[in-house]
């Protein structure tokens, strides 16, 4: 008979009234202390904050990093001899992409240095000696002039197309192109600027000079060239190359000892011996790299004479290595946020302490134990929550004042996501105790009187 | 049907180790409309008593019933229902929640039996204008006097309308004035509104505000007597 007018409509409504003012009590809780308040939610904003920016630096750099390999040109194969003994004839590029399918260009490498001298100034640069087929094989376009021409490859022409920092170093604002300079002595022919590469500038592009490879041999003194870079057509089709070339160097630098007659270099490439992939080489050499390529695995007796490598597997493992640094990253400032959750257990609990006769109080009018369960937990929400709001923001400022400080910084909606709900986990967790215990005071120990 | 009925009610504790007998075979009936006064030194068993009447507190022997309800056998939920519709607790020390208004603080029963804030708001006004503080609707208890916080107090008790009102030394923090007023109050809402009223009391001229004075001396009841204002309890 004490529940007559309780049928299913009121009950619902009965329970948003009290949820409710169960929500006001709670932030009422959170006013009462203004000062121990604040400092819990200090002590939670304090968490989400590093967790933000220490995953917002660690996401930039994985960005920065990533977008450096990136600049390499994607589908890029490099193959670069570790030994004088080993350096390749010119003509070997040319000659690779006949043979490897899915593969289109390619452009011998050789780096030199020469004297320069432009107008009064001189000094030493280093120099990049390719084919006609770079723009194309590194995704790398020239802003000013035009690359150089296979003719001019050919006649070991003295033009130069600039990376983007000498180009701007030499004219200012104004194009070079059509202007000369020497090298060593000879005079050369700005044909081109390249586009700048800026924060994702890996080799140093912008601060050489690409001059034909012909060219760049002669001013060198040399016949072969250190690398070859090759362009397949796609991502898989990379993958494959790189199987082919492995067993094409392995073939040539004499390695294969399962095939002992001579004739075995014609066996024909698709069915090569079981285990040649594994030996194949990819590793990490002419670019700069967190960790060393896993699948490196030097050709017996070979002692990485060759190394083969492709690119866009350095982009992924650069990519996956820099997202497990940022997760790590996440985790130990985590442990701040879960310090900041023994803050709110702790005021709670001592704010329960002292509200006994409140409790009392409340349950003797007719409130039950999830009203106070409720209440309390809400109270700790609350108190999270706010946390959570200026962590962000806090977050959010401590990432400007990084980037200001030349770090690469990268605001995640991802690591905001994860802190806020960690934050909100860990006011519900720390909560659920002293609400918990504010719920189950009996109601005469709560007015006992003092 | 008696509104409240004890029968053999036992009440132990265990205070380190040591088992504590507050109340001993309790035998208690309460009529409708009766104005009971509870008095005995203390540790008697008084405040054990109210709180089990109070439903704060469950018997460890014994039956009570209060309107039909078996207590013994209910739930804390339903407890707490019990508290909330048929009993209103008026305290020594008034026990308002001090960041709350006057009008707020009547308001708390009915919110926890879940009525809309219109309804609330409506009888809480006219629960204070019953116990004269209609112009002090809006007043945080800190504003108020001690006799002024009592009577909030009070306009909580009956704003839920309930059958009884449980007042544990409801003037012991009150000068005589204030004292009396409070009981004028209890009598008038006794005799108009037909309020049962069970007060605990170590003052004898407070007491006998009551009909009857029901003295307890460790935890059992000593004598029930009727006072000038009682009347015949059948």
């Amino acid at each position: 008979m004490t529940t007559t007018d309780n049928n299913k409509k009121n009950a619902v409504f009965s329970f948003l009234v009290r949820t409710l003012f169960a929500a006001k009590m709670a932030w009422h809780g959170v006013l009462t202390h203004p000062l121990r308040s604040a400092l819990t939610i200090l002590g939670v904003a304090i968490g989400v904050t590093s967790v933000v920016s220490l995953m917002g630096i660690g996401e930039g750099a994985r960005q920065a990093v990533v977008a450096q390999f990136k600049s390499l040109g994607t589908n890029v194969i490099a193959i670069h001899a570790n030994d004088v003994s080993v350096e390749f004839d010119p003509e070997e590029a040319e000659e690779l992409v006949e043979r490897v399918s899915g593969v289109e260009m390619g452009t011998p490498v050789i780096n030199t240095k020469a004297v320069m001298r432009w107008r009064r100034a001189r000094g030493t640069i280093n120099l990049v000696g390719v084919n006609n087929e770079f723009p194309d094989v590194r995704d790398h376009p020239v802003i000013a002039g035009h690359f150089f021409t296979q003719w001019h490859v050919m006649q070991r022409s003295p033009v130069a197309v600039l990376g983007y920092n000498v180009g701007h170093g030499l004219m200012g604002g104004r194009s070079p192109v059509g202007h000369t300079f020497t090298l060593n002595g000879e005079t050369f022919r700005i044909v081109g600027v390249l586009a700048p590469k800026g924060a994702a500038n890996a080799e140093g592009i912008d601060d050489k000079i690409l001059i034909p490879y012909t060219t760049a041999l002669k001013i060198a003194g040399k016949k072969k060239v250190e690398q070859i870079w090759l362009k397949a057509n796609s991502t898989q089709e990379a993958d494959l190359a790189v199987v082919q070339l492995g067993r094409i160097y392995k073939r040539k630098l004499g390695l294969d000892q399962t095939a002992p007659t001579p004739g075995g270099t014609q066996g024909g490439e698709g069915e090569a011996g079981p285990g040649a992939t594994a030996e194949v080489m990819e590793k990490i050499a002419a670019a700069p790299s967190p960790r060393p390529a896993p699948e490196k695995s030097p050709i017996p007796g070979g002692e990485d004479l060759i190394t083969i490598t492709n690119l866009n597997q350095l982009v992924k493992e650069a990519d996956q290595a820099n997202r497990v640094m940022t997760l790590l990253l996440g985790g130990i400032a985590a442990v701040s946020l879960l310090v900041g959750g023994l803050g709110i257990m702790n005021i709670m609990l001592v704010s329960v302490t002292e509200r006994t006769v409140e409790i009392g109080v409340r349950r003797a009018v007719g409130a039950k134990q999830i009203d106070l369960l409720i209440q309390f937990l809400m109270e700790a929400l609350y108190v999270s929550a706010l946390g959570a709001i200026a962590g962000t923001a806090g977050g959010i400022w401590g990432l400007n004042v990084f980037s200001h400080y030349g770090f690469h910084t990268a605001l995640s909606l991802q690591s905001i996501k994860i802190a806020v709900m960690v934050a909100l986990g860990s006011g519900l967790l720390f909560g659920i105790y002293p609400a918990m215990i504010a719920s189950s005071v009996p109601p005469i120990e709560a007015l006992r009187r003092q | 049907m008696p509104l409240i009925e004890l029968v053999n009610i036992s009440r132990t504790y265990r205070l380190n180790q040591i088992r504590v007998e507050a109340l001993r075979d309790v035998n208690l009936t309460i009529e409708e409309g009766d104005f009971v006064s509870i008095m005995g030194p203390s540790g008697s068993g008084k405040s054990t008593l109210l709180n089990i009447i109070g439903c704060l507190d469950r018997p460890s022997a014994g039956t009570y019933t209060i309107v039909g309800n078996r207590v013994e056998k209910m739930n804390d939920n339903q407890l707490a229902d019990i508290r909330n519709q048929l009993i209103g607790f008026v305290f020594q020390s008034f026990h308002l929640l001090p960041n709350l208004d006057a009008a707020a603080n009547v308001e708390l029963p009915l919110i926890y039996r879940g009525l809309g804030g219109k309804e609330r708001r409506r009888r809480a006004i006219h629960a204070l204008e019953a116990v004269g503080l209609g112009e002090r609707v809006h007043h945080l208890p800190s504003q108020l006097s001690g006799g002024e916080q009592q009577r909030v107090a009070i306009a909580r008790a009956i704003a839920g309308e309930p059958r009884v009102i449980l007042a544990d030394e409801p003037t012991g923090a009150l000068d005589s004035k204030s004292g009396e007023n409070i009981m004028a109050i209890f009598t008038k809402l006794n005799k108009d509104m037909g309020i049962t009223i069970i007060q605990v009391t170590h003052e004898e001229h407070i007491a006998q505000y009551g009909h009857r004075i029901c003295r307890l001396r460790d935890g059992q009841i000593l004598q029930i007597d009727e006072t000038q204002n009682g009347r015949a309890v059948t």
